[in-house]
């Protein structure tokens, strides 16, 4: 057995030229594409990390923002119920004042009738009673009752003064005296003369019936009324009572 | 059939005779420089299924240097990639009729294991300085310096024992089966023969790396301070980076 050292020194250079060109040609090549990949991806996971973090800033900036929208929709909702409440506050003070106006108006005018009311009533009441006394008076038209009248008439007439009656008994127009019944002549003579002497004189009289009078005798001239009948006191009393109505 | 230990001289250049194992290896430098410059013509970031399958290959070697070494596998990609493709390809050149494997040579079993010395020496030198190569003899401590300095050319020497023997065994087996069975009952020990091929020819790179990194970790941890500062990073790196 032999060594051809030769041909081991030959080999050895061989196999020594053969790394230089497979380091050249295959190992950096293929290891450079490796290296230029990872790279890449290298450069596209710190670019991915780059967009994550500003993706995540944008997220807590939209999330700050829409935290500050909550807030400021609680504020805008906060002050919409509070304008809402002044609003609802006044109206409801508006709305309670125009009631009580109201309800004071309908009192006002509720008084207002009910005392129309009361006044007709009352009005109606007197005349009504007055209808009713004068039914009842008519039925007490006696002889003793024109005697009564008669001497208030006289006592009336002697209460004027002496140029009143010279008046009445110089008034160029007819003196009447007015009657609820026709008299009889011999009463009419006796009143004729009793109002004459309590005249002081001798005027023209004239007797009138009147049944309205219901009883009384009464002094009348153009000028001058002088009333005392039942319907006159009547009157008068109507006439108080509305005036104190 | 002539005698597996005697090489087949075609021609002299000069004083040198050429083998037919030096003109096979040269034929297989040229299939594996050629090939090697097709097939990375045109690497992309988008990789062919050519391309992913080149790259497979360097990161499963680099996987390999980085789980062995530790360190970055830039400075030990291409001698120990090109000692195993070298290898696997001419222990497989054997499946070609008439051709006898390089590797089934003493010569080129020889210089390939030489080479893996002088590597060692080198990374060595490279790693820790003269110094600290010198004094990874001293590991784990100078009492062992000669039993390393013996085992420093035995274990290389080993190397090219096995796989000369491995090689050379099965083509000699395949031949003298061939030259009495016929043709097809060589097959199973053909194909047996190329399993035996890929196996040399990861033991064999995986001894020159096991043997560069015990040398250049022996110089590191003996003369940290002593030694230069190495020209590579041998530190484990975070990543396999590198251009």
């Amino acid at each position: 057995m032999t060594l051809d050292v030769w041909g081991l020194g030959l080999q050895a250079v061989n196999v020594l030229i053969l790394v230089w060109l497979l380091g050249r040609v295959f190992w950096r090549p293929v290891a450079g594409a490796i290296a230029r990949r990872q790279d890449v991806a290298q450069a596209m996971l710190d670019e991915g990390k780059t967009a994550q973090a500003k993706a995540n800033a944008a997220l807590h900036d939209v999330t700050t923002t829409r935290a500050g929208m909550v807030q400021e929709r609680e504020d805008i909702l906060a002050e919409a119920r509070a304008t809402a409440e002044a609003a609802r506050k006044v109206a409801l003070a508006e709305a309670q004042a125009k009631a009580d106006a109201l309800m004071e108006a309908a009192k006002t005018s509720i008084a207002r009738e009910t005392e129309t009311a009361r006044k007709e009533n009352a009005a109606r009441a007197s005349e009504l009673s007055i209808d009713i006394a004068a039914k009842l008076l008519d039925q007490l038209a006696t002889p003793l009752v024109q005697a009564a009248f008669l001497a208030q008439l006289v006592k009336a007439i002697t209460g004027m003064s002496a140029s009143d009656r010279a008046a009445l008994v110089n008034t160029t127009s007819d003196l009447t005296l007015v009657v609820a019944t026709d008299l009889a002549d011999a009463e009419k003579a006796r009143i004729e003369r009793e109002v004459a002497e309590a005249l002081g004189g001798a005027p023209q009289l004239q007797f009138v019936t009147e049944p309205d009078l219901i009883a009384g005798l009464e002094l009348r001239s153009a000028h001058f009324v002088l009333k005392n009948s039942w319907r006159a006191d009547l009157e008068r009393i109507l006439k108080e009572l509305k005036d104190a109505a | 059939m002539n005698s597996p230990l005697e090489s087949n001289v075609l021609f002299l250049l000069g004083p040198v005779p050429i083998t037919q194992a030096i003109v096979t290896t040269w034929a297989i430098m040229v299939v594996l420089v050629l090939g090697a410059f097709l097939l990375t013509r045109r690497l992309d970031l988008r990789p062919s299924r050519r391309q992913a399958a080149l790259e497979l290959l360097v990161a499963t070697l680099d996987a390999q240097i980085t789980e062995t070494t530790g360190a970055s596998p830039k400075p030990y990609r291409g001698f120990i990639g090109t000692l195993f493709l070298f290898v696997l390809i001419a222990n497989w050149s054997s499946l070609l009729p008439g051709i006898e494997p390089p590797t089934a040579r003493l010569e080129t079993d020889a210089a390939l294991a030489l080479l893996v010395f002088l590597s060692v020496i080198w990374f060595g030198i490279r790693a820790g300085g003269v110094g600290g190569w010198l004094k990874s003899f001293a590991a784990p401590n100078p009492v062992m310096i000669p039993l390393n300095m013996l085992e420093s050319v035995t274990r290389v020497f080993s190397m090219f024992v096995r796989l000369f023997g491995n090689v050379m065994s099965g083509v000699f087996v395949i031949g003298i089966v061939a030259s009495l069975a016929g043709l097809l009952v060589p097959v199973p020990l053909m194909a047996l023969d190329l399993l035996t091929g890929l196996v040399q020819a990861y033991i064999f790179a995986v001894l020159a790396l096991a043997f560069i990194t015990a040398t250049v970790e022996d110089g590191q941890t003996k003369a940290p301070e002593t030694a230069p500062a190495p020209k590579t990073a041998l530190a484990p790196s975070p990543t396999n980076k590198d251009t």
